[in-house]
């Protein structure tokens, strides 16, 4: 039995928009002390992990912890109705195992939809030593990425201590996007060794994307032939971390 | 430049046209303005002659098409046609949405339906297939798509044959003798020559009950009749004929469908909808190839254990139908992720039928695989049979016992064991076998940095 209040939509929306890139139906933990997701997309590239304390919320009550699954994309349609400044509550009717959406603002509306049996998968955070993180803008990142995804679908990221190259090679044309240490879109590169790896553009540009709604600055942690991690530094409390395993061509 | 070899434009000079003399020293009942052959973009074929094969291919399509159209010319001698229709209609769509719809009538008297029933014809011949496909004379009738409702009797009797279940003795009175080469396409079945129909008379006919219910069930989707028709066991040819004549779907939605968009469109609805339970199967334990050879197409079915996902290549050698001027082979490729695909694939309608047979296999197991079908077309296909080909030839592969492998690396080696296009170009060309080859999974890292 849970009931939570968020006083502006957009948040929760911005939120359930980027968790749907990766998985249609999600998990949530709802435990006294807030939300938790953290779930692998169905071909387990990718990962997501997310946390809402109970302060984001303006009323938050949970007496003890409870899963509740749901389809992303079906709330999302919901939450899309909302409107700039309305609040949006969620609660489990008991009785029912139905999930109820009441959105209010000009006027109340009141939703109700399935709950679907929760995954018992507890997945772990992958265990990785990095060697370069860096700290960007997403509105550089996503720029850069977008730039990469003009010629090909994969994009080889490159660090070492001044500079940060996106390296992206099609069947015919080829780009490298340079970003130096302390321009306007990458804040700060630590490397402790000069590392590569490549990644699909495809889950990259989605998560940024999404990603980008709910944060200004993104910290990208990798290193050469590891996944990457990118934690979306998130404007209230809260957390936003995806793990993408990255592609390595051997003949 | 299309060079027409024609008999009845003198001007060409017919003394020099090879392919007309042919056909008048061995038949000459036939009247010239019945004769149309059209042979192949460049000069060479008149320096051929359909002897030397210098096209690459390993027989002459022309000759293949002239010894059956000679076949074929005394059947085309009278304008009325009297046969008993497999049942079979065809629905042009040149002019869309004014086109040409009739039905394909034979004119023999015996059990044809076989002439029209794709289902049956795997293991057949090329000169099989083409040689009761020719017999079929094809009657024209202009209307518009939409209305065909309040387009007269013929089309009406059009529509009862194509839901009809067995043969039905008809007569087809043509306004002039059927004349046309013999019709090939990639999409559609090949068929005769043909005529604007005067009159039709059908027989009898005795409808699928099936079909007929969703016929008559005009608050119906013609998606959800097609699935329903599908998984009552109606035949998919027989589901895409009825679809063509605008036999489904909401009253005021219904209209004629140019035969090889139903052909494609009924694949398409129904392994969709077969895709969508696929993905709620758990994943296969093992890489499976699946071979079929036929007609010279082969193909190899690599099934990955994964999540859905499916792709379809296609490889052809210089000098078959879709790579004629080419110097090397021709790869093309289409794939879909896990959530499916919303454009229309490029490489057309065979894209559809091969996910409709992948998916009939997985379904009948209950299991959930990525697949990627992978179809060389050897100098031996030297013309196009229709999207059947592909259908049934990868029905015919998934009826086979797979070889099983652990690794993908040795389901890979014995594809490229049967291929003769190496299987380094295979993989530069696929985006799926890229992804499983390179493409590492987040659960590897999980153990402290493993690489699977």
């Amino acid at each position: 039995m849970f009931k939570l209040k968020v006083s502006d939509a957009k948040l929760l929306r911005d939120m359930a928009t980027a968790i749907s890139i990766l998985v249609d139906e999600a998990t949530f933990k709802i435990e006294p002390d807030g939300m938790k997701l953290r779930a692998m997309d169905p071909s387990r590239v990718a990962m997501i992990d997310f946390e809402w304390p109970k302060t984001i919320f303006e009323e938050y009550e949970c007496a003890e912890p409870t899963k509740m699954c749901i389809n992303i994309s079906e709330l999302l349609k919901l939450l899309r109705r909302a409107g700039k400044d309305e609040a949006v509550e969620l609660s489990l009717d008991e009785k029912t195992g139905r999930l109820q959406v009441k959105i209010t603002g000009k006027y109340n509306r009141n939703f109700t939809m399935p709950t679907l049996e929760a995954s018992e998968e507890e997945v772990p955070t992958p265990k990785i030593n990095f060697n370069v993180k860096a700290k960007t803008t997403t509105q550089g990142l996503s720029q850069a990425i977008e730039d990469a995804q003009l010629v090909s679908d994969h994009v080889r990221i490159e660090a070492d201590s001044e500079k940060l190259i996106l390296n992206a090679s099609g069947d015919l044309m080829g780009a490298t996007i340079t970003l130096q240490k302390g321009s306007d879109t990458l804040l700060d590169l630590e490397a402790k060794e000069n590392s590569k790896a490549t990644f699909s553009l495809s889950y990259l540009t989605e998560i940024i994307k999404a990603a980008s709604a709910t944060s200004d600055i993104a910290t990208l942690e990798f290193s050469t032939d590891m996944p990457i991690r990118i934690d979306f530094q998130q404007t209230k409390e809260g957390k936003l971390t995806f793990f993408l395993a990255p592609r390595i061509e051997t003949e | 430049m299309n060079m027409t070899v024609v008999s009845q434009t003198a001007k060409t000079g017919t003394s020099d046209n090879w392919l007309s003399n042919l056909v008048k020293n061995s038949c000459s009942s036939a009247e010239d303005s019945q004769i149309v052959a059209r042979a192949s973009q460049s000069s060479l074929c008149v320096i051929c002659k359909g002897s030397r094969f210098l096209c690459g291919k390993t027989r002459c399509p022309i000759m293949l098409k002239v010894n059956f159209f000679l076949k074929s010319v005394p059947l085309m001698a009278s304008e009325d046609i009297d046969g008993a229709c497999p049942p079979s209609v065809f629905i042009g769509r040149i002019g869309y949405p004014y086109v040409y719809a009739g039905p394909l009538v034979p004119p023999v008297h015996e059990d044809t339906s076989l002439y029209d029933l794709p289902e049956q014809w795997f293991g057949r011949s090329m000169d099989e297939i083409v040689g009761f496909r020719s017999l079929l004379i094809r009657g024209k009738h202009r209307v518009h798509v939409q209305k065909f409702m309040s387009a007269g009797r013929i089309l009406d009797q059009t529509r009862e044959l194509a839901l009809a279940e067995n043969c039905v003795d008809t007569e087809l009175r043509l306004t002039k003798k059927p004349r046309g080469s013999i019709y090939m396409d990639a999409d559609v079945q090949p068929f005769g020559p043909s005529a604007p129909i005067r009159d039709l008379h059908v027989g009898n006919a005795r409808f699928d009950h099936r079909v007929e219910k969703a016929y008559y069930d005009t608050d119906l989707r013609a998606t959800n009749a097609v699935l329903e028709l599908y998984e009552r066991g109606v035949m998919v040819t027989k589901i895409q004929k009825a679809f063509s004549v605008g036999a489904f779907g909401l009253e005021k939605n219904r209209r004629f469908v140019p035969t090889r968009w139903s052909i494609t469109a009924v694949d398409d609805i129904i392994s969709k909808n077969l895709s969508e339970k696929v993905k709620t199967f758990p994943e296969i334990n093992e890489y499976r190839v699946y071979e079929s050879v036929y007609l010279d197409n082969v193909f190899e079915i690599l099934m990955i254990p994964a999540q859905w996902s499916y792709e379809s290549m296609e490889a052809w050698y210089p000098g078959t139908v879709w790579n004629l001027d080419g110097k090397g082979v021709a790869i093309y490729s289409d794939w879909e992720g896990n959530s499916g695909r919303t454009t229309y694939a490029q490489i057309g309608g065979c894209y559809y039928s091969a996910r409709l047979a992948t998916c009939e296999q997985l379904v009948k197991e209950r299991r959930q695989a990525t697949v990627i079908v992978l179809r060389e077309a050897r100098p031996g296909y030297i013309m196009p049979v229709g999207v059947w080909q592909v259908r049934e030839n990868v029905r015919n592969a998934m009826r086979q016992k797979p070889y099983l492998f652990n690794t993908l690396h040795e389901a890979l080696k014995l594809i490229g064991g049967r291929f003769e296009i190496p299987m380094q170009r295979w993989i530069m060309q696929s985006e799926l076998l890229k992804r499983a080859l390179y493409q590492r999974r987040i659960t590897d890292f999980f153990t402290g940095g493993s690489r699977a």
